[in-house]
């Protein structure tokens, strides 16, 4: 045996021994110090600046949604920013694009970690479940754009607003109501596999239980186009209601398909199925027939000051840009973050475990109008869901058609297991 | 039967928009040897610029320079393999489609961004009355000019002579270079064949019920590769016979869901491929490929 044969090996090892090494050095980040001002400062603060991540796609299937969210944390930025910034400080967010790649998200992370105080917007639902151990254990309080019930229950990880199964009870109470149904009725469900699509039929199933309505469910892939196979089994099914989890391409679909076989039922979609785009399409006006928007947030058409103001000021920044689910959304988990913030700068304690600490201290905060509880990680924020309409001149394509309300089957249903 | 006659319906009409995307992949496979994975963004770019035109020009203009540019594409791409890339292996033209289609789709999403981009067809949203069924207007249209199109392909392919040039460099494309076929000129004009079928079928995937063609509509170019692998990969036939099969067996296992639910939620996705490795199983060439014969 020669010893050339042993110098890659020996390389490799050295190599794998260095970069062990690189992370030792790296994972010393909850060191905190206290600045001239007196506030304890961590990782992401420094005497000037408070640095936020934000890791988003902006490249991949949620590219639009990812837009709508950075422009709206950012503007809401800039107006903290120009009304003096926190402690002194200014907010600064630093935007990653991972384009729903989970490894790409993982390396931004990795790189963005070390200098951030938390994370504005973490996209993506896989994302979210890989990083999940690593924010605990760097104690990164972190707002998902992903509202299952199962991310709830965790320290660091908080989901703003009501749950993807709470809307659907809710949004079961409003279609049993309006729609008239009876006991024995069916409703058909047609959901993403995946977190999303089966958080939503939980809800669903337990409020038709509740109401005893039987649930027709039809399960979907994010890719699919087509739903005419679906709409044709829930029309022969005979299902009185439809509901729907999926993106705004299914839902047109469904709708569109439904209205041109004479299928004329009430559609219920929660927020992430509806995109103001559509009311543009030959779809539009079925959309406005048939479809109901669920949604933990007021319409921007609302007699709401708050969404008002948000509504006038994002078109003043991005004239192009349309005001679609993205923007509340973003805009929620910023205000939040802000309000932790501020409530840590009075604390005089901006590291991380300071920002999370006051953050589960918030149990009466109110955004665009929604009164927000954090006190319990194991309850959802707001049990609270609205109803909207599709309307084609209202902003943001929705008119409110019921304030927000909640039913007392929303406090029984047992939320899942994370 | 209501239920049965629209699920076959159904079938029928997805089956013929991927007979136009898999005829595309079978004309570029027999002429140049090559897997073209750049399907899916020739489509998205044809439908993009009839999209864009529609409101200037009027649809069936737009639809005419929507097939020509995507005609124009794909020959460029041709160009750019053969001229570029003389004597390169089959797989790597094979894997330059790949660069090409992720370079082309890279660009058409970011033009397309969050838009539903209507094709302004002039079925609209109407729907007819068959008895107690209700078809889209477009739905219709569409299994309508496929038919059309298809039929010409054929007639094409079968009596003119750049479908017996086509026919005999399949075949043996030495022999028919030594009789005088220009490979090069069929294989570029199988190219432009296979992005103007493409720009069609784009057409009609963004027609109602579909709210209109966006960044994910290249993805049905994908659904449509187990047809033409199905039907034999260098069989105009077997393209048309493997389209129907799969439209009809996506149809059927969605329209049924609930019937199958014993071979699980989601069965529908799975039943294309399932019935292409069924027949692979018994025919290794698909339906109406041809055998590949060695002596040894």
């Amino acid at each position: 045996m020669s010893s050339t044969r042993f110098a890659p090996a020996a390389a490799v090892i050295a190599a794998l021994a260095l970069s062990a090494t690189a992370c030792s050095t790296k994972s010393n980040t909850d060191a905190s110090s206290a600045g001239s001002d007196g506030v304890k400062t961590g990782p992401g603060v420094t005497e000037k600046t408070i640095t936020l991540g934000a890791l988003t796609d902006l490249t991949g299937p949620y590219a639009s949604l990812g837009k709508s969210i950075v422009n709206a944390q950012q503007l809401y930025a800039d107006q903290l920013n120009a009304s003096g910034g926190i402690c002194g400080r200014t907010v600064r967010i630093t935007v990653k694009d991972h384009g729903y790649d989970v490894q790409k998200a993982v390396s931004a992370f990795t790189e963005t970690e070390p200098n951030v105080a938390a994370v504005s917007q973490m996209v993506g639902s896989p994302v979210v479940s890989s990083l999940s151990q690593e924010l605990e254990s760097k104690h990164l309080l972190t707002f998902p754009m992903a509202w299952a019930s199962t991310l709830l229950g965790r320290e660091y990880v908080q989901v703003v607003g009501s749950t993807y199964d709470i809307d659907m009870i809710n949004g079961v109470d409003y279609v049993v109501r309006t729609a008239k149904l009876k006991a024995g009725d069916k409703i058909g469900h047609v959901y993403f596999e995946g977190e999303y699509g089966e958080n939503a039929l939980a809800g669903a199933t337990y409020a038709a239980k509740k109401a005893k309505l039987t649930i027709v469910g039809q399960k979907i892939k994010p890719t699919d186009q087509d739903l005419t196979a679906q709409v044709t089994a829930l029309k022969q099914a005979g299902v009185k209601a439809i509901l729907i989890s999926a993106g705004p391409r299914q839902t047109a679909a469904l709708v569109g398909t439904a209205a041109a076989a004479g299928f004329t039922v009430p559609v219920l979609t929660s927020s992430p199925g509806f995109a103001p785009q559509l009311m543009a399409t030959p779809v539009g006006p079925a959309l406005e027939k048939m479809l109901q928007v669920a949604s933990p947030a007021p319409a921007f058409s609302a007699d709401n000051p708050a969404m008002q103001k948000l509504a006038k000021d994002y078109t003043a920044k991005y004239p192009k840009d349309l005001l679609d689910p993205g923007v509340v959304s973003g805009w929620n988990a910023i205000s939040v973050l802000g309000e932790d913030l501020k409530a840590a700068c009075k604390a005089k304690d901006l590291t991380r475990q300071g920002i999370a600490a006051a953050h589960r201290k918030q149990s009466r905060l109110t955004v665009l109008g929604v009164p927000l509880n954090f006190s319990d990680r194991t309850k959802p924020a707001t049990y609270q869901t609205f109803i909207h309409k599709p309307a084609k001149k209202a902003p943001g394509g929705l008119a409110n058609v019921e304030p927000a309300h909640e039913v007392p089957a929303a406090r029984t249903y047992t939320l899942p297991k994370g | 039967m209501i239920k049965l006659t629209e699920t076959v319906l159904n079938g029928l009409a997805l089956g013929s928009v991927y007979a136009l995307i898999a005829l595309g992949f079978v004309v570029i496979f027999k002429a140049s040897g090559v897997m073209n994975f750049a399907h899916g963004s020739l489509l998205l770019f044809g439908g993009y610029v009839t999209a864009r035109l529609h409101d200037a020009i009027g649809f069936i203009p737009a639809v005419l320079v929507g097939a020509a540019l995507a005609a124009a594409l794909a020959g460029l791409v041709q160009l750019l393999a053969t001229r570029g890339l003389r004597g390169a292996e089959i797989h790597t033209l094979t894997i330059l489609t790949i660069g090409v289609d992720v370079l082309l789709s890279t660009e058409l999403n970011r033009q397309v961004g969050a838009d539903y981009l209507t094709m302004g067809d002039p079925w609209g949203a109407d729907v007819t009355r068959l008895g107690s069924i209700t078809v889209a207007d477009a739905r219709i249209a569409g299994i309508v000019v496929a038919v059309i199109v298809i039929g010409a392909f054929f007639a094409a392919f079968r009596w003119s002579r750049w479908g017996l040039s086509m026919r005999s460099a399949a075949a043996d494309p030495e022999a028919a270079a030594l009789m005088g076929i220009r490979l090069d000129r069929v294989r570029l004009i199988a190219w432009c064949v296979a992005g103007a079928l493409a720009a069609l079928a784009a057409v009609f995937l963004a027609a109602f019920p579909a709210p209109g063609l966006d960044r994910t509509t290249s993805q049905i170019a994908l659904s449509a590769f187990p047809a033409a692998i199905l039907g034999g990969m260098d069989s105009a036939v077997g393209a048309l016979i493997g389209s129907l099969v799969i439209g009809l067996t996506a149809a059927m296992a969605a329209g049924y869901q609930n019937e199958l639910s014993i071979l699980g939620a989601g069965f529908s996705d799975v039943a294309p491929y399932l019935v292409m490795v069924l027949v692979l199983l018994v025919r290794p060439t698909g339906l109406f490929g041809s055998k590949e014969l060695t002596r040894v």
